[in-house]
């Protein structure tokens, strides 16, 4: 049984790395097996890259030996690397007390101040002990200097959204938008967070956006699946809000045209999605359509897909 | 399988053009006159051999991948762009019921 699922068990432990899956009780229990079997050679390239993994997966799950052990095996291979001193600084933070850990990450930093993961380390540690304003600062001084790091910018985006500074956030992630044009899940993020922001011009302006970079090659018949189905609710509650009062745009957004053919075309794309033949199936569209409120249940040209 | 069968056919067929043209051109030397041109029939079994190779060159290709950007983020999900890994936290309430 080992041998037969050792290849399988690399596979989607490859799949994970790729991915960023964070399953650590699954890496775990997978490493161990690989572990034990002891067979680095097989292991091949990935060898090394599957021991941070699981490095990782161990802190995450408190199987502190393991950690420890695949810690030992990548310093005796990789004296000096800075990847290396990210892990032990991580193994540090998970049973040591925080101000440790930050005078470790100084210490590093202090040695070469251009090593962008440990800042990084820096910035999680003061996120996980509250000093919020703190790692704010340091996060913007940080992305000052490595301004592609995408995810510092979406980090940056959710601190400000977590103390309820929306502009600042729709700010961070339209850095993140330029970096990372083709994505449609930081476009979903920024409409979503303009419209907790009440700039609800911006917020359908995007949601659309979204749409267009999704949808961009399906036919029009296709039902709505994963982004677009988030997506299109957005436009939903923006098309609400925007018939219910008026609303100010911050960003100075002109209104969308048609307001009322897009409320008919969200109320239509939603309930596609829902359509498909099935028991539990019937029972959310119930839901949904309720939802959807008594005016938009009888439109004429509503047309749905079975 | 039909692309397999062309090519192995379409193989065949320009290495038996290339014995041919071989044997037609040391038969040529030994009359005593090198410069004559090759039969049509050689020219023929080359050309359809390079035709059937084609076919089954194309045939036997594997299938197109989706190269649109937007194919890609369809098999992505929301929680890999959520995970920024660089900022992890790894001290979690796992240690208190996991180990």
């Amino acid at each position: 049984m080992a041998a037969a699922s050792l290849p399988s068990a690399l596979q989607s432990l490859a799949n994970y790395r790729a991915h960023n899956t964070r399953v650590s009780q699954e890496v775990v229990e997978k490493g161990k097996l690989l572990l034990k079997a002891k067979s680095a050679s097989k292991l091949g390239d990935d060898a090394w890259a599957f021991l941070e993994q699981l490095a990782l997966a161990a802190i995450d799950v408190a199987k502190y030996e393991v950690a420890d052990e695949c810690l030992r095996l990548l310093a005796a291979k990789f004296p000096d690397s800075p990847r290396v001193d990210v892990l032990s600084g991580i193994r540090m933070e998970a049973t040591q007390p925080p101000e440790i850990a930050l005078k470790f990450y100084d210490e590093l930093l202090e040695k070469d101040s251009s090593n962008a993961a440990i800042c990084k380390r820096r910035i999680s540690v003061l996120i996980r002990t509250g000093k919020v304003e703190q790692a704010v600062l340091e996060l913007s001084e940080y992305l000052d200097t490595f301004y592609s790091d995408v995810e510092g910018w979406v980090e940056l985006a959710e601190l400000y959204s977590s103390c309820h500074q929306y502009t600042f956030a729709t700010q961070a992630l339209s850095h993140a938008l330029l970096l990372a044009p083709q994505n449609p899940f930081y476009v979903l993020q920024f409409a979503e967070t303009a419209y907790t922001a009440d700039d609800i011009p911006l917020a359908v302006k995007m949601f659309m956006l979204c749409l267009d970079i999704v949808d961009k090659h399906t036919s029009e018949e296709s039902i709505p699946t994963g982004v677009s189905i988030r997506a299109w609710y957005g436009v939903k509650l923006c098309c609400r809000a925007l018939s219910g009062r008026s609303c100010s745009s911050a960003s100075d957004t002109p209104l969308p045209k048609n307001l009322n053919l897009l409320d008919e075309l969200a109320t239509e794309r939603i309930l596609t999605a829902y359509s498909a033949a099935g028991k539990d199936n019937a029972t959310i569209r119930e839901l949904v359509l309720t939802w959807m409120g008594p005016s938009d249940r009888s439109g004429g040209r509503v047309h749905f897909v079975r | 399988m039909i692309g397999r069968l062309f090519l192995l056919i379409a193989t065949l067929l320009v290495l038996h053009a290339a014995f041919s043209t071989y044997e037609h051109l040391s038969h040529l030397k030994s009359l005593g006159k090198p410069e004559g041109s090759l039969p049509y029939d050689i020219i023929l079994e080359a050309i359809i051999g390079l035709t059937m190779g084609i076919f089954g060159a194309s045939m036997n290709a594997s299938p197109l991948k989706e190269v649109t950007w937007s194919s890609e983020m369809k098999t992505r999900s929301i929680d890999e762009m959520d995970a920024r890994l660089g900022f992890a936290n790894y001290v979690n309430r796992g240690r208190n019921f996991l180990s």
